[in-house]
């Protein structure tokens, strides 16, 4: 199956999101694929365009989009909160249920994406929920970003110079801190604790729509949780091939469709 | 979806059977409203690190000051990597090593350079992305010149995990850090007893396009982030200085710079990297391609305008 792949820029409150859209012609299944957080969207970037690929080609149209104020979106990351980062799930959900509202709907998150995905499932968006790797708070996703920050400085610091992660987070209660060319504001630390995976999302099943939640090992590095993998193009295929089965028989063979 | 916004431009080059993509930064002043001398202007193009996607956000940061300065800035995804298409060669990094970018990216430059109308190209790249930037300067007439951050000019071997687990342990601990001075005391013993040859592993095409590129008198920019265990240009104990060597064999015509950005490691995405590739590239950029000999930005003012930027205050 022939699939175009169309990038652009979605506006928002002051900021432009950057999307691809991979376009399929008269798609089963749609999914908005709602990415990785932070530096971790750069080392999981190259499986997760593969995987939008993947999906494409076995005609499921699919989305993906960088956050406001990260990689290729506009707006300053240090003013910005998780609210808007699910505004913007929000808006783009809307978006493509616009754009063909008979075709039925997923989201699908990874780290952080699943507990962005799962807010906007929980207030009622998507017919089906996938998440991959999903932390029970985006903290859990934050702190080894920040011990890895830490660990580099300390390369260069000897005896007492060397700092703890208990410093930075002291520090950061006075001023934001940069990890890994982001900078981190108290409120973005603070509000980090309390952005949690819904009760009802843990389970395989919210309701009547079906909702999957699937552990990645290092075999799926780099799309694990702060990887620092080197491996190149990692196969993935046993993974895809499973995720793409249970969407096609959530969305499309099981009754999942509108 | 609009494929451009008030200050920056997605665009697609078709290369090789491949559509690649970039983001182009439009400069702060729109070319068609320039004096003719000045239209011609070199744009600056930037290649990531190793196979991360172009919109890091120091790269991002480069381009948007580039672009505030007046010159265009294009950070791209070679074939592959970020949202360009392709397959990525199963040993990637001894493509790298070979130059096996260098043709696709110097095609993709002439796209560039006749689509904006640009007299050539500057190429920036970080890391691996310098290797191929040193490459492509060697075979393309649009690359006019090279800032090289953290380049590398030997080709990297397979490490065996427990040399990675030594290497840590060598810093982390007391007694790491004594074995690890005694070690690369050997190895400079070594060194020296041999006659400081280029190493076995040293990247001889990659050399051989230095000396062409510096030969033609196309100027270098090297940025270097501050190494373990050493200050300033020189390697530590037991390495081969690379810099130093390249630049005994560039030529008496060659115009090449070096700077070390204290402060900063390996990736220069923390502030004082981000800030320290600005300053020196923006003043390298003002001396070798300058906009207009009437409007030529003063330190002072390009400062200014870049601590303007949201997200990199200090």
């Amino acid at each position: 199956m022939v699939a175009v792949e169309e990038a652009g820029y979605f506006e928002v409150a002051g900021a432009h999101l950057y999307t691809v859209l991979h376009e399929v012609a008269a798609p089963a299944a749609r999914v908005l694929l709602i990415g990785a957080f932070g530096a971790e969207r750069h080392t999981s970037y190259l499986p997760w365009v593969r995987w939008a690929r993947y999906l494409a080609q076995t005609g499921i149209e699919c989305l993906r989009y960088d956050y406001r104020g990260i990689g290729e979106s506009t707006g300053c990351f240090e003013e910005l909160s998780f609210d808007d980062w699910k505004e913007d799930v929000e808006m783009l959900a809307a978006w493509l249920n616009r754009r063909a509202p008979m075709v039925p709907l997923a989201l699908h998150g990874l780290e952080v994406g699943a507990l962005l995905a799962s807010s906007a499932f929980a207030a009622g968006m998507g017919d089906a929920l996938l998440l991959w790797a999903a932390p029970n708070t985006a903290n859990e996703v934050l702190r080894p970003q920040l011990v890895r920050r830490v660990a580099i400085d300390n390369m260069f610091r000897y005896g007492t110079e060397r700092k703890r992660v208990a410093d930075y987070l002291d520090l950061i209660e006075t001023e934001p801190i940069e990890v890994e060319g982001y900078r981190w504001s108290q409120k973005l630390w603070r509000d980090s604790l309390d952005v949690d995976l819904p009760a009802a999302m843990k389970a395989d099943s919210a309701g009547a729509r079906p909702v999957r939640s699937v552990v990645l090992d290092s075999r799926a590095e780099p799309l694990v949780k702060g990887s620092m993998s080197v491996v190149v193009e990692p196969d993935l295929t046993a993974l895809f091939a499973d995720n793409l089965e249970w969407l096609h028989s959530s969305l499309v063979t099981g009754g999942g469709g509108r | 979806m609009n494929t451009f916004i008030e200050s920056r431009e997605l665009i697609a080059v078709d290369v090789g059977g491949n559509r690649l993509w970039a983001t182009y930064h439009k400069p702060c002043r729109d070319l068609s409203n320039l004096a003719p001398d000045e239209k011609n202007r070199v744009g600056i193009l930037f290649l990531n690190s190793g196979l991360l996607p172009r919109a890091s956000p120091s790269a991002v940061y480069w381009a948007e000051s580039f672009a505030r300065c007046g010159y265009p800035a294009i950070r791209f995804d070679l074939p592959g990597l970020g949202d360009s298409q392709g397959d990525i060669p199963e040993k990637a990094f001894d493509f790298v090593s070979d130059g096996g970018y260098a043709p696709d990216l110097a095609a993709a430059l002439k796209n560039i350079v006749n689509r904006y109308e640009l007299s050539g190209v500057v190429l920036m790249g970080l890391c691996a992305g310098a290797v191929t930037s040193l490459f492509t300067a060697a075979i393309s007439a649009e690359c006019q010149g090279l800032i090289l951050m953290d380049p590398y000019f030997h080709v990297p071997q397979e490490r065996l995990k427990i040399r990675d687990e030594l290497s840590r342990w060598s810093v982390l601990s007391g007694p790491g850090l004594f074995a690890g001075h005694v070690y690369h005391g050997f190895r400079h013993l070594a060194r020296v007893l041999r006659g400081n040859k280029l190493p076995k592993n040293a990247n001889l095409p990659l050399l051989r396009s230095w000396r062409q590129v510096t030969s033609a008198g196309k100027p270098v920019l090297v940025l270097k982030a501050p190494s373990l265990k050493t200050r300033g240009i020189k390697p530590r104990a037991g390495e081969f200085d690379y810099l130093a060597y390249l630049q005994r064999v560039a030529g008496s015509g060659a115009d090449v710079r070096v700077r070390v950005i204290e402060g900063t490691n390996h990736s220069f995405a923390d502030t004082a990297g981000c800030q320290g590739v600005r300053e020196h590239s923006e003043r390298w950029l003002n001396h070798f391609f300058p906009l207009s000999t009437q409007t030529e930005p003063q330190e002072a003012t390009v400062m200014e305008r870049a601590m303007a930027l949201p997200g990199l205050r200090s």
